[in-house]
């Protein structure tokens, strides 16, 4: 287990090391400079000659790095946690990554918490009720819900509850753009400013961990030892929930920290769409104003993600399932 | 009931006790109907082994009614893509700034109206179809390609090969591929749909690799590889005569699935710019100006292209899906 788990890790930091060297030679070998002196004549060449050092670009006198160098900076300074300065806002990206972080974790974990709240019992019930009303309504508006882009779910939920019920008698809807400057001091308008794009990850969480959640359930329904519960004359409910739960519920585990990632992914569309300022917006806007630090930050924070979350899937996994042996 | 003793059936039943012999099934059916089996019509026992296992999935195809409804509006959509642009030409593009935001449905000459520069909706959305077919076709073909022959190779040898397959499918799950693609599409210099296709097919084809390779892997050990490798056959003629027909259903389902996923991936590269440049339009990007039509009022701009990938998202996974329970009738 100690070996497997140090095998993991230094797997994990392997592709970290590639996934940043990769992302950071595209990024680099990109056309263009982030400061130049045609723009602005008032713009001395020494002030941008500084700039360009401090931005890990050129050295003190002016001449500049090779991109192995800026690499080697670059994780350099990353071992003391610092990804860098924004091309655009003089501020680092790590300040950046800091502002942005607790609203998309905000979001995400409340989408996430609504949809796993929802979305699993609602997958128990559709496959313990199988062919029942519940169940063909589920499967069939999960079916939709994964048909469905998140842009595309985030622009009708707009159009239907920012334009049309604004539109409509009530001349209530909810606000078409993120965020107030209140921020968290103000939870009813942080609340109100929640609604859609919550809804917009959330019904696309449900229509993934129900259609899972369902899958999983009827396979287990279907051992043997279920039958032989049934069978020794145990009550519906204490086999269902009891003996064959237990079971369901474990590769739902993998599927949710597997799932972390993804979602923290898919977040850079939803939070532009619904203007959340949060990591994903970060990552939009960089990518609208070619802000490479950002974007190189942002990538490096949802690899590293994704290698966390599949370790601990993994780990908890093995803790949850007596029968996995590494 | 009639008391009819039970008959055995197939190339032993006329002689007791002989060795199953190398008969044609022309003999076999001929022995069949010789028998005259009461309650099973001749004809049948004729048709029977005629019908190959695709014609079957073809039939089981058919007879699923979702499905064969999602293939006849898909097919219509590809239909119109290829045909109504070749015969309104440059209509797509055609700038009439007298009639912008001309709603839809309101005169035959623009049935869903003009978009913000008095261009016309409808040529613009099967215009726009060509560029999401295009890509979905283009990149699929990229998957199978890569993935198919990756997935066979590693499965079929194993070792190193294997081995770097799996460790690519863990670096490109913990890649986000929008960032990705705007990262090449920025070293590369500039928004082409050549580059969109390309980084798509680079890095999506690993699910069919994978596919693949666990096909592989349980065929190459079955009987009839055994036996079709004691009777001296090549390495390849294993790979292409014997494994390949067999590890064939679950990827023609895997692809078809893959083919609206592709299309969705495009159209949110075109959402951000990322996909094929204006005045070309594709339906993610003539999304992209949500914000502005939904501001101006202008919603019909914003659900005509919506729709439209979503209603043909939906039709290639239940297409796929049909196929599923096509191919293979167990696993309902």
């Amino acid at each position: 287990m100690t070996f497997y788990v140090i095998r993991r890790v230094a797997v994990g930091v392997f592709l970290l090391f590639l996934m940043s060297a990769m992302f950071f030679t595209l990024t680099r070998i990109t056309p263009g400079q982030p400061v130049s002196v045609g723009e602005n004549p008032r713009v001395h060449q020494e002030q941008v000659n500084r700039r360009l050092h401090r931005l890990g670009l050129t050295d003190e006198q002016g001449k500049p790095y090779s991109i192995p160098q800026q690499y080697v900076l670059y994780m350099g300074a990353l071992a003391h946690g610092d990804l860098g300065d924004s091309y655009l806002y003089n501020v680092s990206v790590t300040t950046l990554l800091k502002q942005r972080l607790p609203n998309t974790a905000l979001l995400l974990g409340t989408a996430l918490m609504i949809a796993l709240l929802i979305g699993i019992p609602l997958g128990i019930y559709a496959a313990t009720h199988q062919y029942s009303k519940v169940d063909m309504t589920t499967s069939i508006t999960s079916y939709i819900g994964v048909s469905i882009p998140s842009f595309v779910l985030g622009i009708y939920l707009l159009l239907i509850f920012a334009v049309f019920l604004k539109q409509s008698p009530l001349h209530w809807g909810f606000p078409l753009f993120g965020m107030h400057s209140g921020g968290v001091d103000d939870p009813l308008d942080l609340l109100y400013h929640m609604v859609l794009p919550v809804t917009s990850l959330t019904i696309l969480e449900i229509a993934i961990f129900s259609r899972f959640m369902r899958a999983s359930m009827l396979e287990v329904l279907h051992q043997d030892y279920i039958r032989t519960a049934r069978a020794k004359g145990l009550a519906a409910d204490k086999v269902n929930y009891k003996h064959a739960l237990r079971n369901a519920i474990l590769p739902i585990i993998t599927l949710v920290a597997l799932a972390i990632p993804q979602i923290v992914n898919g977040a850079i569309i939803t939070e532009g769409i619904f203007s959340w300022p949060g990591t994903g917006q970060l990552a939009f806007q960089a990518v609208v104003d070619r802000d490479y630090p950002v974007i190189l930050g942002v990538v490096m924070l949802v690899a590293a993600l994704t290698v966390v979350f599949n370790l601990i899937a993994d780990l908890t996994y093995a803790v949850a399932d007596p029968r996995i042996r590494y | 009931m009639a008391q009819v003793p039970p008959m055995p059936i197939g190339p032993s039943a006329g002689v007791p006790g002989s060795v199953p012999n190398q008969l044609s099934i022309e003999t076999t059916i001929d022995q069949e109907r010789d028998l005259q089996q009461p309650g099973v019509k001749a004809d049948e026992l004729r048709e029977a082994p005629e019908m190959g296992f695709w014609r079957l999935a073809v039939i089981r195809f058919l007879h699923h009614r979702v499905a064969t409804g999602a293939l006849l509006i898909l097919g219509v959509i590809v239909l119109a893509a290829i045909v109504v642009p070749v015969i309104t030409g440059d209509l797509y593009r055609i700038q009439d700034y007298r009639h912008p935001f001309k709603p839809p449905f309101q005169s035959f000459q623009h049935l869903l109206g003009t978009d913000d520069l008095g261009r016309d909706e409808l040529a613009r959305l099967l215009r726009g179809a060509r560029v999401s077919i295009m890509v979905g076709a283009l990149a699929m073909v990229g998957y199978l390609v890569i993935g198919g022959g990756l997935g066979a190779l590693a499965g079929y040898y194993g070792g190193w090969l294997d081995n770097a397959l799996m460790r690519f499918t863990d670096i490109i799950i913990s890649m986000p591929f929008l960032l990705v693609v705007i990262a090449v599409t920025a070293a590369t210099g500039g928004v082409r749909l050549s580059t969109v296709i390309i980084v798509i097919a680079a890095t999506g084809w690993y699910e069919i690799g994978r596919l693949m390779r666990a096909q592989f892997l349980v065929l190459r050990e079955q009987e009839f590889v055994q036996a079709a490798r004691a009777l001296g056959a090549s390495n390849t003629r294993i790979i292409f005569r014997h494994i390949l027909p067999n590890a064939l259903a679950p990827i023609i389902v895997s692809a078809t699935l893959g083919v609206s996923g592709i299309i969705l991936l495009e159209a949110a590269l075109g959402f951000l710019g990322y996909s094929i440049p204006p005045p070309e339009p594709s339906w993610g990007n003539m999304l992209n100006q949500f914000e502005d039509y939904l501001l101006q009022n202008q919603a019909y701009l914003v659900i005509f292209p919506a729709t439209a990938l979503v209603i043909t998202a939906l039709s290639i996974n239940l297409i796929g899906d049909g196929i599923r329970d096509a191919l293979d009738p167990r696993q309902r």
